[in-house]
């Protein structure tokens, strides 16, 4: 059997302002794992949606073989044999395997559902990926493996000719990675190409035949695995960085005023124990799932936590919550700032005044004056680009609403702040804006810890940075004494 | 301000958003412009009165369902609430002064006690929709019917009737006299005085109004009907809102059990039968928001007195009865669509 491949060819994307791919020509074949990495923002995800028709190239094409592919629609993708598994999972819980698998398209029999075909069909299609499922079985009593499996099981009832894996292994434990490899390599096997999307490079070994690095829109590189290490992929991925530098002005006191001790959320993070400095500018660095996230959310009593305790303030909390922190001097932008920063129908004045209501009332009774100051205040301070206070917070855009979600919590005059991905989503400039604004607190004694996935930010911003990792702070480095590929090797080290 | 400024040049969508969010307000003058025109006899000041007196009873906890509907909650318990507090006064009018207790002491310790069984009425709503993680549609709609029992086995499964001292019965029943000078003024021998329970709803409006709009707690309640999370990671005090939000409307449902328990000079437990959704009708043709997060008291207000004015309009037209609960469904159907059109048309 000649082996079959999907190619682009110079295909570019371009946004406003930004070029998300730029001239970009590739092949995958079948009979292999096709690796495709690359940092946030690489435009891999950029190239996922042009393979899976979610969006259109603006120049450059799409070919299967030698035919040249357009898509309407994804499902019109799906049509022409180019299946896409995401990492959010579109699968419903309460319904069976089966029904997971065929909905929309369970088989009849004189207009009625016949149950035993559909059932025969989808035991088909698990074996014939070397998997143990019953096709009967309620989806929500599966492990989170089998549940991928089941959604690229009913990739497979398409018979597509190309499989696009989206980050598959992210929501999985470490023991169940091994058995969703099992059933990449039975779908390789059966000659379909198989394209696997993954940040995580400690699986590359194991699964992918052949890798290929996009960086910054480009393709950087393209090799077998048996032809490259560690060090070279994690080269290619980042290259020559140029960091900027951090202002020399702001001094770290000796002070602590947060410290964290054996702090443990079973099956999140377990006995983390830090402590910050009055002033300091705290980072924490891991790969996505590493617990980095929940840990804050400990710290702050949003979530419950199982042990350990944190004290601020001269007082130690096992167990807090918002209400607690806020008033012991901590703030915490979440990571999702739509979902859980803001109150996107409501004015820019509110959201900018949320967190410090006792600051703006006397009693229950709110002082007007006081909130519009409040507000007026960060607007200038922050430079939130608004046209009237009382637009409605949704109408801004990421870079602005993350200046809310900031703005909220700077009025209550906090002693500490946490930043969950603060700059997620935000363009370049209004980044360096709110790096500006995070070190203009730490100059007035603010400490802060912050958190993000882009490496390169922490050890921009940061004066020390913690290595988490797999729910553990496994180290601490000095930014200026370790390079980007050094602090990423250490993030992502399997143990 | 929207108008400010030369350059303002109103696109289709700022025009939309501004007459579905003041659609209330037009569609009010309209009806009313029409009535005044079309139906005999109601644009008179007898008539007004009659409205105010016979809506004022259900406005009073429209208001309170505002501010529930607003903190994303629902209160369907509402129309035991108000049979249940007409009974328990009704009730120790009868029984204690029989027990040796001054009529004018039973009552006023009956109005403490209905209250207080409407704080903890609300005060159980909001822990079992927060602590519990329950539904409050499912939790109201489970104590609307527990709650009707309850009243029904206070009042023996009968009425209980002319037991109330005179000044409880001026609560729902009263009349504040129109001075003779205003109606000569008008042309009239006498005018219909002011109904009491008109009055109540005024302040009640102003003061429900003032808590949401100048308070730390319809801040809150606002928040929380926005978006839970965020209000909650703001260090914001959820449950407490919650359960402060469902006080607020059983206790304005209790003071609407003391009027209406007036108006009818007894105690029943079939009264507030079915009131909840017409009181949920007139706060979402104000405005307010099913999802919650949005609102006005003012709405509101507007609301009840639409309501108000179209079944009186109908009741002058002589429209059969049945015909009227078809209409008023149509209303809603349509403030409703409108509600939702909106928020597509926002976001």
């Amino acid at each position: 059997m000649s082996n079959s491949r999907i190619r682009a060819e110079h295909v570019s994307k371009h946004y406003p302002g930004i070029r998300a791919l730029d001239d970009v020509s590739v092949a995958f074949e079948s009979g292999r794992v096709n690796a495709l990495v690359g940092k946030n923002g690489s435009g891999k995800s950029t190239l996922l949606k042009i393979f899976s028709g979610a969006i259109r190239p603006t120049s450059g094409g799409i070919y299967l073989d030698d035919a040249e592919l357009h898509f309407a629609s994804t499902g019109d993708a799906y049509q022409q044999g180019i299946a896409t598994v995401y990492q959010e999972m579109s699968l419903i819980p309460w319904l069976s395997v089966a029904e997971n698998i065929f909905i929309g398209r369970l088989p009849k029999w004189r207009g009625m559902i016949d149950w035993d075909r559909a059932y025969r069909m989808a035991a088909d299609l698990l074996q014939s990926i070397k998997v143990d499922i019953d096709p009967r079985q309620q989806l929500s009593r599966l492990s989170v493996w089998q549940m991928q499996v089941v959604e690229i099981t009913k990739a497979l009832s398409f018979r597509p000719r190309v499989i696009l894996l989206d980050e598959p292994t992210s929501a999985l434990a470490k023991s169940e990675v091994h058995s969703l490899f099992q059933a990449v390599r039975a779908l390789r096997d059966q000659g379909v190409i198989v394209i696997y999307i993954t940040h995580k490079l400690q699986e590359l070994p194991q699964i992918a035949d052949s890798v290929t690095v996009l960086r910054d829109g480009k393709i950087e590189g393209a090799a077998e695995m048996k032809d490259v290490t560690h060090k070279d992929i994690i080269h290619m991925m980042f290259g020559e960085v140029q960091l900027h530098e951090r202002p020399r002005d702001i001094d770290v006191t000796d002070t602590p005023v947060l410290q964290v001790k054996g702090l443990t959320r079973k099956s999140w993070y377990q006995d983390v124990t830090f402590t910050l400095k009055k002033g300091e500018v705290l980072g924490v660095a891991g790969m996505l799932g590493a617990g980095r996230t929940e840990l804050l959310r400990g710290i702050f009593g949003a979530d419950p936590v199982d042990a350990g305790e944190v004290t601020v303030g001269g007082r130690s909390y096992s167990g807090s919550n918002p209400i607690e922190m806020k008033r012991a001097g901590v703030g915490l932008t979440p990571e999702d700032r739509k979902l859980q920063g803001l109150i996107l129908i409501h004015s820019i004045r509110d959201n900018l005044c949320y967190a410090s209501m006792d600051k703006t009332s006397r009693g229950i009774v709110e002082i007007q004056k006081r909130r519009e100051a409040l507000a007026n205040k960060q607007a200038r301070e922050l430079d939130i680009k608004i046209a009237r206070m009382d637009a409605l917070a949704g109408e801004l855009s990421g870079g602005n609403q993350q200046k809310v979600v900031v703005g909220n919590w700077l009025n209550t005059s906090p002693s500490i702040m946490l930043y969950d991905e603060p700059t997620r989503g935000v363009d370049v400039s209004a980044k360096q804006q709110i790096f500006e604004i995070m070190w203009a607190q730490a100059r007035k004694g603010i400490s802060i810890i912050f958190v993000s996935t882009e490496l390169e930010e922490l050890l921009e911003v940061c004066h020390r940075i913690l290595i988490m990792r797999h729910g553990r702070i496994v180290g601490e480095v000095i930014p200026g004494t370790i390079n980007i590929n050094e602090l990423y090797e250490l993030c992502m080290r399997s143990d | 301000m929207m108008f400010a400024g030369s350059a303002w040049k109103p696109d289709s969508k700022t025009v939309r958003v501004f007459l579905i969010d003041h659609a209330i307000e037009v569609v009010l003058v309209v009806l009313a412009v029409g009535m005044a025109v079309g139906v005999p006899h109601f644009m008179t000041w007898d008539n007004w009165m009659n409205i105010l007196r016979a809506n004022s009873l259900k406005g009073i906890i429209a208001f309170g369902m505002t501010v529930a509907i607003i903190a994303g909650l629902i209160d369907l318990s509402i129309g035991s609430t108000v049979a249940l507090s007409g009974v328990i006064v009704a009730r120790m009018c009868r029984d204690l002064p029989a027990a040796g207790m001054d009529v004018n002491s039973a009552c006023l310790l009956g109005i403490v006690v209905a209250l207080g069984v409407g704080v903890a009425i609300g005060w159980i709503h909001g822990v079992s929709s927060h602590k519990f993680a329950m539904p409050p549609f499912i939790v109201t709609l489970v104590t609307l019917n527990a709650l009707y029992g309850v009243a029904g086995m206070v009042s023996g499964g009968f009425p209980i009737s002319n037991q109330f001292p005179d000044w409880f019965n001026v609560l729902g029943g009263g009349r504040i006299p129109v001075p003779g000078f205003l109606a000569a003024m008008s042309g009239r021998a006498s005018l219909e005085g002011v109904p009491v329970p008109a009055v109540v709803l005024l302040i009640s409006f102003a003061v429900v109004a003032f808590l949401m709009r100048y308070t730390t707690i319809g801040r809150s309640a606002y928040a929380t009907g926005g978006n839970a999370e965020a209000a909650r990671l703001s260090g914001i005090n959820v449950g407490a809102t919650k359960v402060v939000s469902f006080i607020i409307v059983q206790v304005l449902a209790v003071i609407s059990g003391f009027m209406t328990a007036g108006q009818l000079l007894a105690g029943s437990f079939s009264f507030g039968r079915g009131w909840e959704l017409d009181v949920i009708a007139a706060v979402i043709i104000g405005g307010t928001s099913f999802t919650g997060g949005v609102g006005t008291v003012w709405g509101t207000l507007l609301g009840v007195i639409f309501m108000g004015m179209l079944a009186n309009g109908m009741t002058l037209l002589n429209f059969d009865v049945y015909l009227q609960f078809v209409v008023r469904g149509v209303v809603m159907f349509v403030a409703v669509l409108i509600s939702s059109y909106r928020e597509q048309l926002k976001l």
